[in-house]
């Protein structure tokens, strides 16, 4: 017990040092934008009418100076280190003066609703059909539904959205193309509101099920078809076991572990949002907040993404590290 | 199997969890009744903003603030004194509109002032008077980050409410052309409401939420990620000045954001949307196939409304390259306009050869007129020899090419054709452009042009990322490239924002020129365009010279503008002789004019503007003069 | 090494659809060297033509024979997953057995840096790439960058195996043998994460072809050259699938699958090949 702790202890630090690096990176990264959210908003301000090149200079230096642009990037970064530690990602640039994570906060639910019903579903299907492919593989059933798995993963997902929107909204109009919820509701805990959200949400989680399901698929098969090979299998088999058992306790079983690794850094990495599945779908989420933000220039707005993207996959690095050695009695703590 | 349930309960809790979350953050606008919005009392729209950046913020006079301005706040809830129309207008293109009549200047032009209506009311029932005026000018100047600050500050010595309904603006130098600010071309300088403002603590951080408004409709609702906002028209809508141009008919508006072209298509087809601001060409020949009470601008080919905007090729002139006219009268003798036309609008472009949009009333006052000049226009070629450069049948004939694939959509009569597909334009003569770049020392090896420095005459020209201007560019590049001149096209996310402005390209195809379209007076852009504007290479250019161009002759021509009242006949004339100095010089090679494939559907509601018959109002949504139309429409059924 | 290949083909039928789909693919691609028009004009060909014997895959609707169109199209995008695949292999291998093998502090910095990638998320700092370099980001930097973000995840996997190798008998004889640890690397832990480097490979590909699809749609890259993605990009500007140009579309989809499932093939009989108690359990015995 006391090496667990030593190791959770030396990970823990692993993973600050990782959060502070990869915060830092981003932090340059996003500074390096050619784009400047200050000649941004003079070129939509200005367009209004004629400025001259002295008031053009005027509201740049007002800009500027609220933005706090005005000092050199090392200063800039350290003011951004101090009001992270203080939980402040500053104010948005192309929402002056709304704070940055206010604009996130409203995007977020829609990412991680979506995002984690449609993983987990696929992540369950996949898997218990891929670990039933892997076992039985002469059911005809499941070949076929491996031949239709291996074709759909190339296709651009994109595509796949795209086809969905045209199927069930313009061929066969039955299910809603836009928004996250019907324009008559309004956000409260009520049957009408959560229905028009799930109603809202089935061909955007769909579409990505569709597309994400196939590698769940395939990995869980191939995982399965080594284990079945393994000697205590053919033991069980020959012991006489029931075959559910076999399936379910053994084989599929000892193919989770890395299924479950795979998963929560699936679950982790969802903090960019899909932009694709947004656009498609005018669906709110992060992504588009995400493109809008490099577009103004608002280094605020993508470093608060970053952060949390951040922030989320290592601890998820971290989760998997920890409880690893829990779940897989053969990998000891070093 | 234990497992399995525990998970599928996990996914259970994070759905919920999302939803629950999502409600949340908007628990503190206490949730309205549950309205429906019976179809034939609501009239949908798109709005071709992204959805908002900032769906809470209201308050658009503040730069930067991530307020969506033609989500209905700049159509429906704000207003302003005048708003000039890019067509033809409901009663003449020029709308009193919170002011009771035209502005009126003094003498030399230094003074302006305004009438009011009497008995406009604010939403919230309080009277709009010069009050309102005085403060939104005053609050602006003291707020350099406040959006129509600068040429306030520029323009204003001081303003005065002489009575409730009276404002007079003394201004620091003679402006014949100060009203253009309170008149509405697409937008303007929107009339912010004191004693709301004035309870403010801090007028910058202020999000006006919900907006107290001026016009016939408030705020019912809105997305709380803001891709759509729910306009509901005021009991008291007969309390504001859109009331004289009769009553709104629809009792909902909705402003949705569709940021997918085939999405916005679909929608209409399906009867979720009445207005769509614009699709692809291709997308408007699909929609009027597929439905039967879907139309455009026109009736048939080429459906799209012109807007008054010209795209154009700017050369920038402060380059080495493109500073002798006849190297740019070159460069446009290599195009074939016939082929521009088919390759950026698939033939439904509406050309202009002069530097005037060929759009709303312009065709009358510039392009009809000046035919015969255009006609005779002879351009010396510096080799001895002249030709005359512009053909008018090229219209007529790109009609013929569309005709197969159009058939009777496309007008056969010839002033329809003129209307439709543009009066003419510059003959494609590549010996006429090898005479005039011969003349500037300029040499042929193979079939690459070699300046006189020696180095072969290649550049970039940058264009828009997609749409009708890029496939524009693309086939613009691509003639030169076949002339000789190695021009790349490279797609630019940030041409507006950022290209034009500081300087960094070469040539591009986007737009310098904008007109009120309803009126012949081109200050609008004109101004803008003095040489006092022009910056050093290197420097933001004011809006809108982006060819950074001077000419004695233009500063003169802009100098006179300003001392001649804004409905003086002599703006005409004016107007002409700068069409002529354009064609002389040929800073920039005007093209055609935007054309928008705004469409709209008849099956809940009619009476809107059409080209042929009543041409109104501008169909195109995002325009805060789209908001007449309202008036105008009937329940279909 | 060639008989290996004729038995192959002769006696497993999956490998020679695999050879035969593989080999079309890239002999299409192949086909763009001699192509008689340049994929960069527009309005060569009439437009909107569906499939015919003048073109065999249509016309698109900025006047582009969709054939030789797609044979460049093929080649940069097949050329582009090759190259983020190799180099993040490249990566991937050297940083994978390296830590596993060599461990202790070693270890503990590549997984540090190994986290540090995998957290960064990609889709900004490759759009924030796209406004530094617009039309100067061609296909072999933009591949650059995908393989610095696209060998974390397979070096903490083959890191896995190389950490189990270690310990193994054959591992400490040649330490015993005075062997370096640069050639146990080479001559005796590579060749067991090889299949591991092959199935990742393919992975690695649909990974970075459709984000290169993803950027493209949205219009991040150079929509000058013709790749997949930009394929995609001016069909959806076209409104292609609501018009009806379907072939624009239904056209390089078909083309990519087969590519994959080609490769797909190739994979799991040589797998197969490796691996003959898979072979016989597959055969129900």
């Amino acid at each position: 017990m006391r090496g667990y702790l030593r190791f959770a202890l030396k990970r823990l630090l692993q993973l600050l040092a990782v959060v502070f690096a990869g915060i830092s990176a981003a932090f340059f990264i996003s500074h390096l934008s050619p784009i400047s959210p200050v000649e941004s908003i003079i070129g939509r301000v200005s367009g209004q009418s004629s400025y001259s090149p002295q008031a053009i200079q005027s509201l740049r230096d007002t800009l500027t100076e609220l933005f706090g642009l005005s000092v050199p990037l090392h200063e800039q970064y350290f003011n951004f280190l101090g009001r992270f530690v203080r939980g402040d990602l500053g104010p948005s640039l192309i929402a002056f003066p709304t704070p940055a994570m206010q604009l996130v906060m409203l995007a977020l639910p829609w990412t991680v609703g979506l995002m984690v019903v449609q993983i987990v579903i696929a992540w369950l299907v996949g898997n218990i059909l891929g670990g039933l492919a892997g076992y039985y593989q002469n059911s005809r059933f499941l070949k076929a539904f491996g031949i239709v798995a291996i074709g759909i993963q190339p296709i651009p997902y994109y595509i796949v959205a795209f086809l969905m929107v045209i199927v069930f909204g313009f061929l066969w109009p039955v299910l809603p193309i836009s928004g996250g919820f019907a324009m008559n509701v309004r956000p409260s805990f009520t049957p009408e509101f959560i229905l028009s959200v799930l109603g809202h949400s089935i061909l955007p989680a769909s579409s990505l099920v569709i597309v994400g399901l196939g590698t769940w698929f395939l990995g869980m098969r191939a995982l399965v078809s080594n284990i079945v090979t393994e000697d205590y299998v053919t033991y069980a088999e020959l012991a006489g076991v029931r075959q559910q058992r076999i399936v379910f306790g053994y084989v599929i079983r000892n193919a989770m572990v890395p299924q479950l690794t795979a998963l929560a850094m699936t679950l982790g990495a969802i903090f960019s949002g899909t932009i694709i599945t947004e656009q498609v779908f005018a669906y709110p989420g992060l992504g588009s907040l995400l493109v809008r933000a490099v577009n103004g220039g608002d280094s605020a707005v993508v470093l608060a993404v970053s952060c949390i993207a951040i922030i989320a996959v290592a601890t998820a690095i971290f989760l998997i590290d920890m409880i690893h050695p829990l779940l897989d009695p053969r990998v000891r703590a070093e | 199997m234990k497992h399995w349930k525990t998970l599928l309960a996990s996914v259970i809790v994070a759905s919920i969890g999302g939803v629950s979350i999502a409600t949340a953050q908007d628990a503190e606008t206490a949730a309205p009744p549950l309205t429906d919005f019976p179809r034939n009392e609501t009239l949908i729209i798109n709005n071709p903003e992204q959805p908002a950046t900032n769906p809470p913020m209201f308050n658009m006079w503040v730069a930067g603030n991530g307020a969506a301005w033609s989500n209905g706040l700049h159509q429906l809830a704000l207003d302003t004194l005048w708003f000039i129309d890019p067509d033809a207008g409901i009663d003449g293109a020029l709308y009193n509109q919170l002011a009771s009549e035209p502005w009126q200047y003094n003498e030399d032009f230094t003074e302006m002032t305004v009438h009011l209506r009497e008995g406009i009311l604010w939403s919230d029932g309080e009277e709009f008077t010069a009050d309102d005026v005085v403060y939104t000018v005053e609050t602006q100047i003291a707020n350099p980050g406040m959006v129509w600050s600068a040429p306030f500050t520029e323009h204003v010595e001081s303003v005065e409410a002489v009575d409730d309904y009276t404002v007079r603006f003394q201004l620091k130098q003679p402006n014949s052309r100060f009203h253009a600010l309170f008149s509405v071309r697409w937008n303007g300088a929107w009339i912010m409401p004191e004693h709301v403002f004035s309870q403010v603590e801090d007028v910058m951080a202020y999000d006006f939420n919900p907006p107290v408004s001026l016009g016939p409709y408030t705020l019912n609702s809105f997305d709380p990620n803001g891709a759509w906002y729910i306009w509901e028209k005021r009991e008291d809508w007969d309390k504001t000045a859109m009331a004289q141009w009769g009553e709104p008919a629809p009792k909902y508006v909705i402003y949705r954001s569709i940021p997918s072209t085939d999405n916005r298509l679909i929608e209409m087809v399906n009867g979720n949307l009445d207005m769509i601001h614009d699709l692809t060409p291709e997308g408007m020949f699909s929609l009027v196939e597929q439905c039967d009470t879907c139309r455009g601008w026109f009736p048939g080919f080429p459906y799209a409304h012109p807007d008054p905007t010209l795209p154009m090729v700017i050369f920038n002139t402060q380059n080495e390259m493109f500073q002798d006219k006849r190297v740019r009268w070159a460069l446009a003798l290599m195009l074939d306009a016939r082929q521009i036309s088919m390759a950026s609008y698939r033939g439904a472009a509406t050309l202009s050869a002069i530097a005037i949009p060929p759009t709303g009333t312009h065709p009358q006052d510039y392009h009809a007129p000046m035919q015969d000049w255009l006609i005779d226009y002879e351009l010396d070629l510096g080799n001895g020899n002249t030709i005359k450069p512009y053909d008018p049948t090229i219209g007529v004939q790109i009609a013929d090419m569309v005709r197969p694939q159009f058939g009777d959509d496309v007008p056969t009569d010839e002033e329809a054709i003129r209307t439709a597909f543009g009066y003419g334009w510059w003959k494609q003569d590549l010996e006429a452009a090898t005479a005039l770049l011969e003349a500037v020392g300029f040499t042929k090896q193979g079939n690459q042009w070699m300046q006189p420095n020696g180095e072969p005459f290649a550049f970039t020209l940058s264009t828009f990322t997609e749409g009708v201007i890029n496939r524009m560019g693309t086939m613009i590049a691509q003639q030169w490239s076949q002339a000789g001149v190695q021009v790349t096209a490279e797609a630019d996310p940030q041409i507006y924002p950022q290209t034009l402005p500081l300087g960094n390209f070469e040539a591009a195809t986007a737009w310098s020129i904008e007109t009120w379209g309803g009126d012949p007076d081109l200050s609008f852009f004109l101004d803008s365009w003095h040489s006092d504007y022009v910056v050093e290479p290197g420097e933001r250019q004011p809006a809108r010279n982006w060819q950074r161009w001077e000419h004695p002759e233009l500063d003169r021509i802009i100098e006179e503008v300003r001392q001649t009242e804004f409905t003086d006949p002599h703006n005409l004339e004016l107007g002409q002789e700068f069409v002529k100095l354009m064609v002389d010089e040929m800073p920039v090679i005007p093209v055609m004019a935007f054309n928008v494939f705004s469409a709209y559907d008849t099956r809940y509601w009619t009476g809107f503007p059409t080209a042929e018959e009543d041409p109104y109002a501008n169909i195109v949504t995002n325009w805060a003069n789209s908001k007449y139309i309202l008036t105008q429409l009937e329940p279909a059924q | 090494m060639f008989s290996i290949f004729r038995d192959l083909v002769r006696y497993n039928i999956e490998f020679a659809i695999g050879v035969v789909l593989v080999g079309s693919i890239t002999l299409f691609s192949l086909l763009s060297f001699f192509s008689p028009v340049d994929p960069t004009m527009i309005y060569v060909a009439i437009p909107d033509r569906p499939p015919s014997f003048e073109h065999l895959f249509g016309t698109n609707s900025r006047g582009q024979d969709l054939f030789w169109q797609l044979t460049f199209a093929f080649r940069n995008t097949l050329y582009f997953g090759l190259t983020v695949a190799v180099l993040s292999r490249i990566i991937s291998i050297t940083v994978g057995l390296a830590a596993g093998y060599l461990g202790g502090w070693v270890d503990r910095v590549l997984m540090f840096f190994n986290d540090i990638f995998v957290a960064i998320p990609i889709f900004p700092i490759l759009i924030l790439f796209y406004f530094v370099m617009r039309s100067n980001l061609d296909m072999f930097t933009l591949a650059l960058i995908m393989a610095c973000f696209g060998w974390p995840f397979d070096a903490r996997l083959i890191r896995s195996v190389a950490l189990g190798l270690r310990n193994r008998e054959f591992t400490r004889q040649a330490v015993f043998a005075g062997m370096s640890p640069l050639k146990i690397m080479r001559e005796e832990h590579l060749p067991y994460v090889m299949p591991i480097i092959f199935s990742t490979a393919m992975a690695n590909m649909i990974w970075s072809i459709g984000l290169e699809v993803t950027l493209a749609v949205l219009g991040f890259t150079n929509i000058n050259i013709p790749t997949v993605g930009t394929a995609l990009y001016w069909a959806n500007s076209h409104s292609a699938l609501v018009v009806g140009v379907w072939w624009w579309i239904l056209i390089p989809v078909i083309l990519i699958v087969l590519t994959f499932l080609g490769l797909f093939l190739l994979a799991i009989s040589l797998n197969e090949y490796i691996d003959p108690r898979s072979r016989l359990r597959r055969m129900g015995v």
